[in-house]
């Protein structure tokens, strides 16, 4: 099993290679271990993310990819769909039943057709709209609600800090 | 986790992650007791386990009449897959023309899905493994071997993703007559990954009418349920003559022997 989950892993890191998404780094940390990689994820342009450069570590299953991956960003990141201690909570990374914050009905879930490319590309969306439905750091959601000011100049410090400013 | 009888909840906390770690737990602990598809047995284990089910007793004396035998499949979402993909292989083993058109139908049905939409990349595995496996048929022709490739975890659930993505692609083709039988307002693409694609995922009859068309493969389906009168069965598709056979006790699929 894990076996096949190498060869897709490897598949996938290729693609990533020759046809990188716009704003996304990803590959494994080093190309002993297949089932620990590094992604770099650029803020996307016109949000109060701009211009930071957001690290973050992905953590594949031995079934991937029967199961997800997880996620979880290094760098301090004030944001409703990421909890306090980084790890990411978007309906991608959750099979259908798995339901750690009620997803809409509508949202897209993980099944085994998807790939790491389709998970950073939500992540990137998620970082432009986040989703103060279900809340995965509660604080961050309420501030993105209630005192939008306040939220971008905490994003603008998540920027600065992740550039070493 | 605490133990249950210091457990207080608390309503500002968030349980679900615990939730989904216990879910995978008990997970765990089914696939420690059960193969993935069993020998073929007699119902005397059917009988013991509704010995207090009259309801159910009734059923079972039906299907005794109707069948000699039935083999078990791990209940884990995936049964009615798993059982339609092994009855099926095990039937070919003894039909080389049936396995020709199916060999055919299967090969085409990958540039079909990357026509639908399916990045060629992530399909190719799937697809790949259930060739390979079917093509064993050919040149193995023996159960074990059939049993060999449903009971290898990995390979076994290739071939049950394989098969959910040829449902998906089947209900997304034909979405203007499905989209009718979905509800609560979800797209055909909606209810594809979350209900069909996904493994674990248990399937409704739209699945079981979707995998039939599909893949031209007649299954009938005989329902163990709590209702009066007497066992009843279905055949998808109607009017022909089913290869496979399987009974459905509620939430779960297990494959039935005439011989």
């Amino acid at each position: 099993m894990a076996g096949a989950a190498v060869k897709r892993l490897m598949a996938e890191y290729k693609q990533l290679t020759l046809n990188p998404p716009e704003g996304i780094v990803a590959g494994p940390q080093d190309e002993e271990n297949y089932f620990e990689w590094e992604a770099l994820i650029m803020g996307p342009e016109g949000t109060c993310f701009e211009g930071g450069v957001f690290p973050a570590k992905l953590t594949f299953p031995n079934d991937y990819p029967l199961s997800p991956p997880q996620m979880r960003f290094t760098c301090d990141l004030f944001h409703p769909n990421i909890y306090p201690d980084g790890r990411v909570c978007i309906s991608i990374l959750h099979a259908p039943g798995d339901d750690p914050l009620g997803y809409e009905s509508s949202a897209e879930r993980w099944s085994p057709v998807q790939s790491v490319e389709k998970i950073l590309l939500s992540v990137v969306s998620m970082l432009a709209e986040p989703n103060d439905e279900s809340a995965a750091n509660v604080d961050a959601a309420k501030c993105w609600r209630d005192d939008r000011k306040l939220f971008e100049e905490r994003a603008k410090k998540s920027v600065r800090k992740s550039l070493n400013l | 986790m605490e133990k249950a009888a210091d457990f207080h909840y608390n309503a500002e906390q968030n349980y679900d992650e615990e939730t989904i770690i216990q879910q995978r737990e008990i997970e765990k602990e089914i696939a420690g007791c059960q193969d993935l598809v069993g020998p073929k047995e007699d119902f005397t284990t059917l009988d013991r386990e509704f010995e207090h089910d009259v309801a159910f007793l009734k059923k079972i004396q039906d299907v005794k009449q109707r069948y000699r035998r039935f083999r078990r499949i791990r209940a884990d979402g995936n049964c009615f897959f798993r059982a339609f993909g092994f009855a099926y292989f095990e039937s070919l083993l003894k039909n080389p023309d049936e396995f020709k058109r199916f060999q055919d139908i299967a090969l085409k049905s990958k540039d079909e899905l990357i026509t639908l939409g399916f990045p060629q990349f992530t399909l190719e595995d799937f697809h790949e493994t259930f060739m390979q496996e079917l093509n064993k048929i050919e040149t193995n022709k023996s159960i074990e071997g059939v049993l060999q490739t449903f009971n290898d975890c990995g390979t076994s659930d290739y071939i049950v993703v394989y098969l959910r993505l040829i449902v998906s692609g089947f209900l997304q083709k034909n979405e203007d007559f499905y989209q009718s039988f979905l509800d609560g307002g979800r797209t055909m693409r909606e209810f594809c990954n979350q209900e069909v694609e996904p493994m674990g995922r248990e399937s409704d009859h739209i699945h079981i009418i979707a995998l039939s068309q599909a893949t031209g493969i007649c299954v009938q389906v005989d329902y163990m349920d709590r209702g009066d009168g007497n066992l009843i069965s279905h055949v998808f598709p109607e009017d022909s003559s089913p290869s496979i056979y399987l009974l459905y006790k509620p939430g779960h699929y297990d494959i039935l022997y005439k011989e």
